[in-house]
This record gives structure tokens, C-alpha cells and sequence, in this order.
């Protein structure tokens, strides 16, 4: 109580302090969860290439592009330690190239259901409906990742048009948080059938649709890793682009490892400037009150109880200005991304962790930064103190 | 009965450091008791010392360790000189009190909270402090003025609620330096009449610094300082609460 008063006796600073606390705070929650959301995307990426070897035509990006001949699943197949060899197409849902959109691009996944043998780890989780199945192959059928779902408004046994064809949705995916969020899975004829199409006409006259696939995922047998299953896939096939969960981190790993490292500094420095402002009001504030110290000393009040009662005060105002600062940088936070469902792209994603991180990080930084004005006033001499002018 | 002393200081001395090699020895080695039940005026021109007088008294300042005969001050028998900064800060809390010229009263508290204060810095809160802090400010007349603020309070009755904040512990020792300084006549009469009934209804020991002939006549006692020096510690006229004395009481009336 008495606490509120002493700070309400000095509103105007105290708020322009709280504000500046306030920006630090809004500054990491607003580029924190920024930093959230491209970690997540990239944890997600990691984690669904790690544990298989994923294979593309040279020249390619990242399994889409380029058409591959099913031969070289065959080729592949024969290797040592291969255990499961899943080929496939993969492809962008837009035929028209927009611009780059933040996050992962959406996509049209085509897979014979079951082919992996029960090797893939990445499990996918269903909102409503079913997986698809190997019975699906030859019908127009989807399985919708959430994102994709929800930009449409599309259900469970509502149709779809992917690249001119219609299918009928089957089943929804819950939130991964990463790509299979903008994907539609469909079944691996269907897709072949839509990659070939989308090739110059030049070019797709001369497919059997049945023969190109974009991508092979290979999933080693038990008893050998993705790494030595890709060396041998590189000795033997120099003409495939190869990709593991090592490769997927070292490439995506080390730039987003710099991205959130410039995140979280431009955080930290509003943040220092916020600590020194408090620095300063806590000094004033001192300053301001020497005789009311001096008084309390000289009737008795201990040095450790004067600490206490100032650091208590700028830590509540660390702490307000932390809360308003998580207020407004969650507001903003969710009106994009309310603002970007419409196109299916979340920017932002404010982790429980994030607003908890930010809110105690304030406080503690208006504790440490009240501590020094503190001690000052504790060490005053009370005599000294009741003549300050 | 031989009256106990309550403080006795011996070879006190105080010299401030100013900037460069300039001193001013505002202590050169007093000696003074202060009996048990006594009110005492310190009194003496400007710069004379007692400020410094009372403030070492009080705890607030060290004497310094002399070069020569060793500084001596014991409150109820116990040696104080060699005590830490904490145990000082606790005996100021728990056995004195003590009421200032001006500035006394924390401005964001109200009155019952400054008295309050005092409680608590003694280890007393709640509702035991609740109740102690209204009589006290009701011994003192400001039963009705509790909830106000220090500028909402006239001079006189700033001062007062300082001395029910002084008293509300039942200290062993009252300390005041010129606690009437800031006050007209009248409000001066009042303050110095509401001390001396404490000494007289509960043989509360006061020391008071003035420079108030008039608040000097009205003690028991002047310690008459000049240069750092006592110059004259007139015999004790004790007042007991058995046996007022009338000038005492003319006070109080
Ligand atoms: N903090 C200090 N630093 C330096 N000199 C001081 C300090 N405090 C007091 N003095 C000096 O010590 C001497 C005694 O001061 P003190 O305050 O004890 O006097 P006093 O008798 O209380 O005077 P007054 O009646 O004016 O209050 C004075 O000469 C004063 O200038
Ligand atoms: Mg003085």
C-alpha cells in the first residue's frame, strides 16, 4: 500500500520509467515470439528430416523441382542398409509464383500411403478424419494440414481444388507448426499425375506420369544411420542431391541461430535502456527522499529493511512495466497473426515461456537496478541524511 | 534513593572532517550522566555541541576513539561504544525515541502510520500496533487526526504526533533536539507540557537540546554547554511522579 503511494507520489516519472520498461519488454515479446516461431518452424524441420535420407534430382531445392525417374528408386533400393524407400512428389499448391512468403511455402504432397513400412517417426496427428491409406491410390482424395484447412474453412468431406482437379477431404491435421501445416497430401498418382501436368508441354509429352516422382525419402534399415546410408547413396548416384537431418541443421540451422541472436539483441538492448532508466529513477527517487531514510534510520529502521523497501519498489516497477510491456506485445502478436490467417502465414507465436521469461526478466532487472540507489541509501548517514536540503 | 543512572558518557569527543585538512572538534571530551526518570535540557550558544551531544547519545554517531583516556558511553549499565551498526539500530527502535526539529514525519505516511512505524521497526504490528499507535497519538491530543497526511498537519501538531511516535514504544530514553524550535510560544508551551507529564505520569527520561530558556527553566535540569565543553551540570531537581513539583505542574496546566 504504502509501496503504491510512494510510487504515486512521483507518477509522471514512474510512468515515463514504466514506458520505458514497457517498449524493452514489448520489443522481446514481439521479436521473441518471432524467434518462436521460425525456432519452431525449424525444430520441426529438423526434426522431420532427421532419421532418413531424403533424395532429389541434382539441381534441385529441397525435394521439390526438378523431375526424378522412379528408376532411381529402384537404384537406390538395392543399396546396403537401405530399409524402406519412399518415392514421391512434391510440389508447390500455387501454380502462380507469389511472392516469398514468410515461413514455409505451401505445398501438394503425394505419397503411396504405407510405403515407409512404419519407419517414419515425424507422426502426424488428425483434427478430424482419416489418414490416407494405400487403398486410396487412383481416387482424388486429401488429407489437409491445419493451416491449409482453416484458410479455407475447409472440412472433413468437403472438395478441394488442387491445380484444377477437385478432391474430396478426408481428413485434417492437427497444428504441427511446421510445413505439413500448408500441405495437402493426396495420393501418389493423383500428385504425379498434377506434377506432370504443371511441366512445360514440351517436356510432359515425352512423361509417363507413372515414371516421375520429385523426391525419394529412404529410411535406413534398424542397426545403420541416415548418414551412412547417404554416403552411399552420394558414392553411388552422383547424379541425386542428398539430405539429412545433419545436413537440414547445419544449413537452416546456423542462419536461424544468427537471426535469433539479432532478435533477441535489439530485445536486450531496449531492455538495458529500460534497466538504466530505472536505474536513474530509483537514484532520484533516493535522492529525493534522503531526509524520509535519514528519519527512518534514526527511529530504528535497519539498513537491510531500507534495501528491501527500494528494491521492492523498482522491482514492482520492472514488473509493471514487464506486464504492460507482454500486454501490448500480445496484442500485437495476435492481431497479425489474426490479420495473416486469412493467407494461412502466422508470424508470431507467443510461447507460455516467452511471456513468463519477460515478465520475471523485468522484475529481476528492476531489482538489480534499484539494488545499487539502495545500498547508497542504507549506508547514509542518518544524522546526515535528516540535513539533507 | 539514589537515583540510577540510565546513560553515562565520559571522555566524549567529535571532531567532523571537512574537506582538505580543515576540523572542527565539535566534542573535546565531555562527560554527562543522564539519571533514570530525569528530564534534562541540553542547553549552550550555536555550535557548541549538542546536536552532536544528543546524536551520540542517541546512537546515531560514534564518539571518536580518542588518542588519549578512551571513550566511555553505557546505556542501562551495557557498553555501547564497541557495539556494530545493527545492534545500534535495534536499541534505537526498541529502548529510545526520538523527536527531531523539523522533519520529522514521513511525508507519504498519515500520522497513525508514522506512529505505526515506529512500532514496527520495535517488531510490534498488527493490530497490537494498530492499538498502541491510536492511544499514543490520543496521550498526545490527535485521536482525531490519525488519518492525515504530515501537510495536512499544523506545525504543532506535526511535532505532536513526532512525540507520540517517540513515546509509543515506551522507551527507556526520549531524545529531542529543539523540538519547539519551529513552534510560536503557545504551541512550544504545549508540546514542552505534554513531555513533562510523561515524565511526571510515567518517569519517562528526556533529554532535550533547546535554546529556549523558558524549555530549560521548565526541566529538571540544564547541561550547559560552550566550545564542545559542559561548562555546568547542575545538580539534579528530580521531579518524581509522588512528589510534583509545582513548577512542573504550572507547566502542564
Ligand atoms: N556534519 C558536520 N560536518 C562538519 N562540521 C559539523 C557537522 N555537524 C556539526 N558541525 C560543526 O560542529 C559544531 C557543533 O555542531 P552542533 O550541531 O553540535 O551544534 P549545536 O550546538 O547543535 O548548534 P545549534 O544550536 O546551532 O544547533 C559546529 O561548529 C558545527 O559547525
Ligand atoms: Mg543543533
Amino acid at each position: 500500500m504504502t509501496l503504491l503511494r510512494d510510487l504515486g507520489r512521483r507518477k509522471l516519472r514512474t510512468s515515463l520509467t514504466i514506458l520505458g520498461i514497457t517498449i524493452g519488454i514489448w520489443a522481446l515479446v514481439v521479436f521473441g515470439s518471432m524467434a518462436n516461431k521460425i525456432n519452431a518452424l525449424v525444430a520441426g524441420g529438423s526434426e522431420f528430416y532427421t532419421g532418413k535420407v531424403t533424395v532429389s534430382a541434382a539441381g534441385g531445392q529441397m525435394g521439390f523441382g526438378n523431375p526424378l525417374s522412379i528408376d532411381a528408386a529402384d537404384r537406390v533400393a538395392r543399396l546396403p542398409g537401405v530399409g524402406a524407400v519412399v518415392p514421391g512428389v512434391n510440389m508447390l499448391l500455387s501454380d502462380q509464383m507469389t511472392g516469398v512468403s514468410f515461413g514455409m511455402p505451401q505445398m501438394i504432397e503425394g505419397q503411396v500411403a504405407g510405403a515407409d513400412r512404419g519407419r517414419e517417426t515425424f507422426t502426424l496427428h488428425y483434427a478430424s478424419g482419416r489418414a490416407l491409406t494405400s487403398a486410396d491410390e487412383g481416387s482424388n482424395v486429401a488429407v489437409l494440414g491445419s493451416d491449409l484447412a482453416r484458410q479455407g474453412d475447409t472440412r472433413v468431406s468437403d472438395t478441394i481444388t488442387l491445380r484444377g482437379e477437385t478432391f474430396r477431404v478426408v481428413g485434417i491435421l492437427e497444428p504441427t507448426l511446421t510445413a505439413p501445416d500448408g500441405a495437402a497430401m493426396i495420393p501418389l498418382a493423383a500428385a504425379q499425375r498434377l506434377f506432370v501436368r504443371s511441366l512445360p508441354s514440351l517436356v510432359s509429352a515425352k512423361l509417363d506420369p507413372a515414371t516421375v516422382v520429385t523426391g525419394i525419402t529412404i529410411y535406413p534399415s534398424p542397426g545403420t544411420t541416415a548418414e551412412t546410408v547417404a554416403a552411399e547413396i552420394r558414392a553411388a548416384s552422383p547424379d541425386l542431391a542428398v539430405m539429412t537431418g545433419a545436413d537440414f541443421d547445419r544449413q537452416i540451422g546456423s542462419a536461424t541461430a544468427i537471426l535469433n541472436s539479432i532478435l533477441v539483441g535489439i530485445a536486450l538492448i531496449s531492455l538495458a535502456v529500460g534497466g538504466l532508466s530505472v536505474i536513474n529513477t530509483m537514484a532520484m527517487s533516493v535522492a529525493e527522499r534522503t531526509r524520509e531514510i535519514g528519519i527512518k534510520r534514526a527511529i530504528g529502521g535497519g539498513r537491510r529493511r531500507i534495501v528491501r523497501e527500494l528494491v521492492t519498489e523498482s522491482a514492482v516497477i520492472g514488473f509493471l512495466g514487464g506486464a504492460v510491456g507482454l500486454a501490448l506485445g500480445a496484442a500485437l502478436v495476435l492481431v497479425v497473426n489474426e490479420a495473416g490467417r486469412s493467407s494461412g502465414t502466422l508470424l508470431f507465436q507467443l510461447t507460455p515461456g516467452t511471456a513468463l521469461t519477460a515478465v520475471a526478466f523485468s522484475t529481476v532487472l528492476g531489482a538489480v537496478a534499484g539494488l545499487v540507489p539502495a545500498l547508497h541509501a542504507a549506508r547514509l548517514d542518518p544524522v546526515a541524511a535528516l540535513r539533507y536540503e | 534513593m539514589a537515583p540510577t543512572a540510565l546513560l553515562e558518557g565520559t571522555n566524549l569527543r567529535k571532531t567532523y572532517r571537512l574537506g582538505g585538512h580543515t576540523t572542527v572538534d565539535a566534542l573535546r571530551g565531555v562527560d554527562v550522566t543522564i539519571d533514570q526518570g530525569e528530564m534534562v535540557a541540553i542547553m549552550g550558544p550555536s555550535g557548541s555541541g549538542k546536536s552532536t551531544l544528543m546524536h551520540i547519545l542517541g546512537l546515531l554517531h560514534a564518539p571518536d576513539p580518542n588518542h588519549g583516556p578512551r571513550p566511555e558511553l553505557r546505556f542501562d549499565g551495557r557498553d555501547m561504544v564497541s557495539l556494530g551498526e545493527g545492534e545500534r539500530t535495534r536499541i534505537r527502535a526498541r529502548r529510545m525515541g526520538f523527536v527531531f526539529q523539523d522533519f520529522n514525519l514521513v511525508p507519504t505516511l498519515t500520522a497513525l502510520e508514522n506512529v505505526m512505524l515506529a512500532c514496527d521497526y520495535a517488531g510490534i504490528r498488527g493490530a497490537a500496533a494498530r492499538t498502541a499507535a491510536r492511544e499514543a497519538l490520543d496521550l498526545v491530543g490527535l485521536a482525531d487526526r490519525g488519518d492525515h497526511r504530515p501537510t495536512e498537519l499544523s506545525g504543532g501538531e506535526q511535532q505532536r504526533a513526532a512525540i507520540a511516535r517517540a513515546l509509543v514504544n515506551r522507551p527507556s530514553l526520549v531524545l529531542a533536539d529543539e523540538p519547539t524550535g519551529n513552534l510560536d510560544s503557545e504551541r512550544s508551551a504545549e508540546v514542552l507540557a505534554l513531555l513533562r507529564r510523561f515524565n511526571v505520569e510515567h518517569g519517562q527520561t528526556l533529554v532535550l537540546v533547546t535554546h529556549d530558556e523558558e524549555v530549560g527553566a521548565a526541566c529538571d535540569r540544564v547541561v550547559r554547554m560552550r566550545d564542545g565543553r559542559v561548562r555546568d551540570q547542575a545538580a539534579a531537581v528530580i521531579v518524581r511522579a509522588t512528589e510534583p513539583a509545582p513548577r512542573a505542574v504550572a507547566a502542564v496546566a
